[in-house]
């Protein structure tokens, strides 16, 4: 590979993930608004509200950690897209592999950490220690479904492991060799996305909003383009560990908008736990599935 | 409670130097009126027609407004019915968070005359003496049809750039403060610095200061860093201080 089209690659990977992205917050607010009867929003709005939070007159920070740590929480993000195939473009994911994955998909909550602590208000406190609480209960169900994909088709190359798929076709899915783990990844799909059942850090009722509570202008809009890639980067997480990847963009796209589609209509037909109970039901159900999965696949 | 006049300033454009400024202006006025986040401070009766103009039966989001719980994120503060002295304090402290370009909406005719508390003495008439009101929607209450049709006007408004009540506030602040001070006593004091936000954004205007800020920063008292307490086992301890 030449590094003019390593580069394009790398501009053109979270480009493309950003508008997929839009399309799939369109989709969450329209599948909200389906299944209560409403219109919903006109196709374009995600992108008003981005344009609009950008276009704001005053920006209100509250110092250098609350603007450094918007950046860590898109940038994260956008790093990790490089990491991601998709058809046609490998980007860098032959070279850095789920490890590495795993890691970046880390960093956005913990710049997000690093920026609401300095806004100083309680809620947004008290919703980050929920965020990062969240990551422990559903990174433990996540990282045995991410080891057992990779034992079971031996290597930790995102671009193999579709490889491997698309060879054996419907048959040699990741979810049908292994439909327990693909179920504990659906629980840890559902956390990872911070939609109810499980969302204890957002709860605009309870702890308004949680980490955006003292968000405003671009600050907010940040966290709107990151709400896209972090749609983007779980679906498509999933359908390379499980759906066979892309063999082309419109499978792609379908598959990925299937598997995204999901948490969103689960998420609107059940209340919030509470923290300690999302931690009790990650702990129990999807480690205990993903563990028989786990002991089938090594068998 | 004297009505003073004071001549509003047509804003002054300054050059632009970028041929697509326009263009961009153009696209971030659209995308402002498409898309309104809104905070209700339903303090009234008004707030009893907002759920029906929010759900299925007339759905607000087909229009891009959207309910948001804190001021920070909000574009339009939404007042529904009557403010009392107390609670105009605090609609004004949620006011001055916002960011700017922000939008008041008045809902009942308790906003724009008092209404049937035009006789109490505890709540205040006119809300556009204290705010810069963008839209009244008259009616006591008005149904969810004129409510969307009141923000129907208020994005015709900011389409076209008329919707600038949060420069009045700026450029107006000492008649408003003015008027604040009369209600709540000489040592009123906000957080938010409005004067300063005012020269930062280069919206001061000729009535930004005058006597009442001045009267402002003779009574004015530093804020300071609030102690948080936590109450363990039955001795109370101070664990730590939180600035703001």
């Amino acid at each position: 590979m030449s590094i003019q089209t390593l580069l394009m690659e790398l501009v053109l990977m979270p480009l493309v993930a950003f508008v997929v992205g839009l399309f799939m917050v369109l989709m969450l607010r329209r599948i909200g608004a389906k299944l209560q009867r409403r219109v919903g929003p006109p196709v374009m709005q995600p992108l008003y509200d981005i344009v609009k939070l950008y276009g704001k007159k005053t920006q209100i920070s509250h110092g250098w950690m609350h603007d450094i740590g918007i950046v860590m929480a898109v940038g994260g993000y956008v790093a990790a897209e490089t990491l991601l195939p998709v058809p046609g473009m490998d980007g860098i994911a032959d070279k850095g592999g789920l490890v590495t994955l795993v890691y970046v998909m880390m960093i956005p909550s913990l710049g997000l950490a690093l920026g609401v602590g300095q806004c100083a208000n309680p809620n947004g406190s008290i919703g980050i220690a929920r965020a990062l609480t969240a990551m422990l209960a559903y990174d433990v169900p996540f990282v045995i479904v991410v080891f057992g994909v990779a034992w079971y088709f031996g290597t930790t190359n995102l671009v193999d492991i579709i490889a491997i798929q698309q060879a054996g076709g419907v048959a040699g899915w990741g979810a049908t060799a292994m439909p327990l783990l693909a179920i504990a990844g659906l629980f840890a799909l559902q956390g990872m996305l911070g939609k109810q059942p499980f969302e204890i850090y957002i709860a605009p009722a309870e702890i308004a909003t949680g980490p955006m509570v003292e968000m405003s202008g671009k600050y907010l809009g940040g966290l709107f383009v990151m709400q896209c890639f972090q749609l983007y980067t779980a679906g498509v997480l999933y359908v390379s560990l499980f759906l066979g990847g892309g063999e082309n963009w419109l499978f792609f796209l379908l598959k990925v908008f299937a598997v995204v589609a999901i948490p969103m209509t689960v998420a609107f037909l059940f209340p919030r736990y509470k923290t300690e109970q999302m931690i009790r039901l990650m702990w129990k159900w999807p480690v205990m599935i993903g563990l028989l999965g786990l002991a089938f696949v090594m068998h | 409670m004297k009505e003073i006049d004071i001549p509003i300033e047509a804003s002054v454009d300054r050059n632009r130097t970028n041929p697509l400024a326009r263009v961009f202006d153009e696209l971030v006025r659209f995308c402002r009126s498409r898309s309104m986040f809104m905070l209700h401070y339903c303090t009234g009766c008004g707030a009893i027609e907002l759920p029906p103009a929010m759900t299925s039966r007339f759905d607000m989001e087909r229009l891009g407004i959207q309910p948001m719980v804190t001021p920070r994120q909000a574009d339009i503060l939404l007042i529904t019915g009557y403010v009392s002295i107390k609670t105009l304090k605090r609609v004004i402290l949620t006011y001055e968070q916002m960011g700017s370009p922000k939008y008041v909406i008045g809902i009942c005719s308790c906003t724009v005359n008092g209404g049937m508390y035009w006789q109490s003495y505890a709540t205040a008439k006119q809300l556009d003496q204290y705010l810069p009101v963008d839209l009244y929607i008259a009616g006591c209450m008005p149904r969810p049809e004129a409510v969307l049709e009141g923000m129907r006007k208020l994005m015709d408004r900011i389409r076209s750039g008329e919707a600038d009540g949060w420069k009045d506030y700026y450029r107006r602040y000492d008649w408003y403060l003015g008027n604040q001070q009369h209600l709540f006593g000489d040592d009123w004091q906000t957080p938010a610095d409005v004067i300063g936000e005012a020269s930062h954004y280069d919206l001061a205007g000729p009535g930004t200061e005058g006597e009442h800020t001045r009267l402002l920063q003779q009574c004015q008292k530093p804020l300071e860093p609030q102690q948080t307490f936590f109450q363990i086992g039955g001795s109370l301890e101070v664990k730590g201080e939180s600035h703001e």
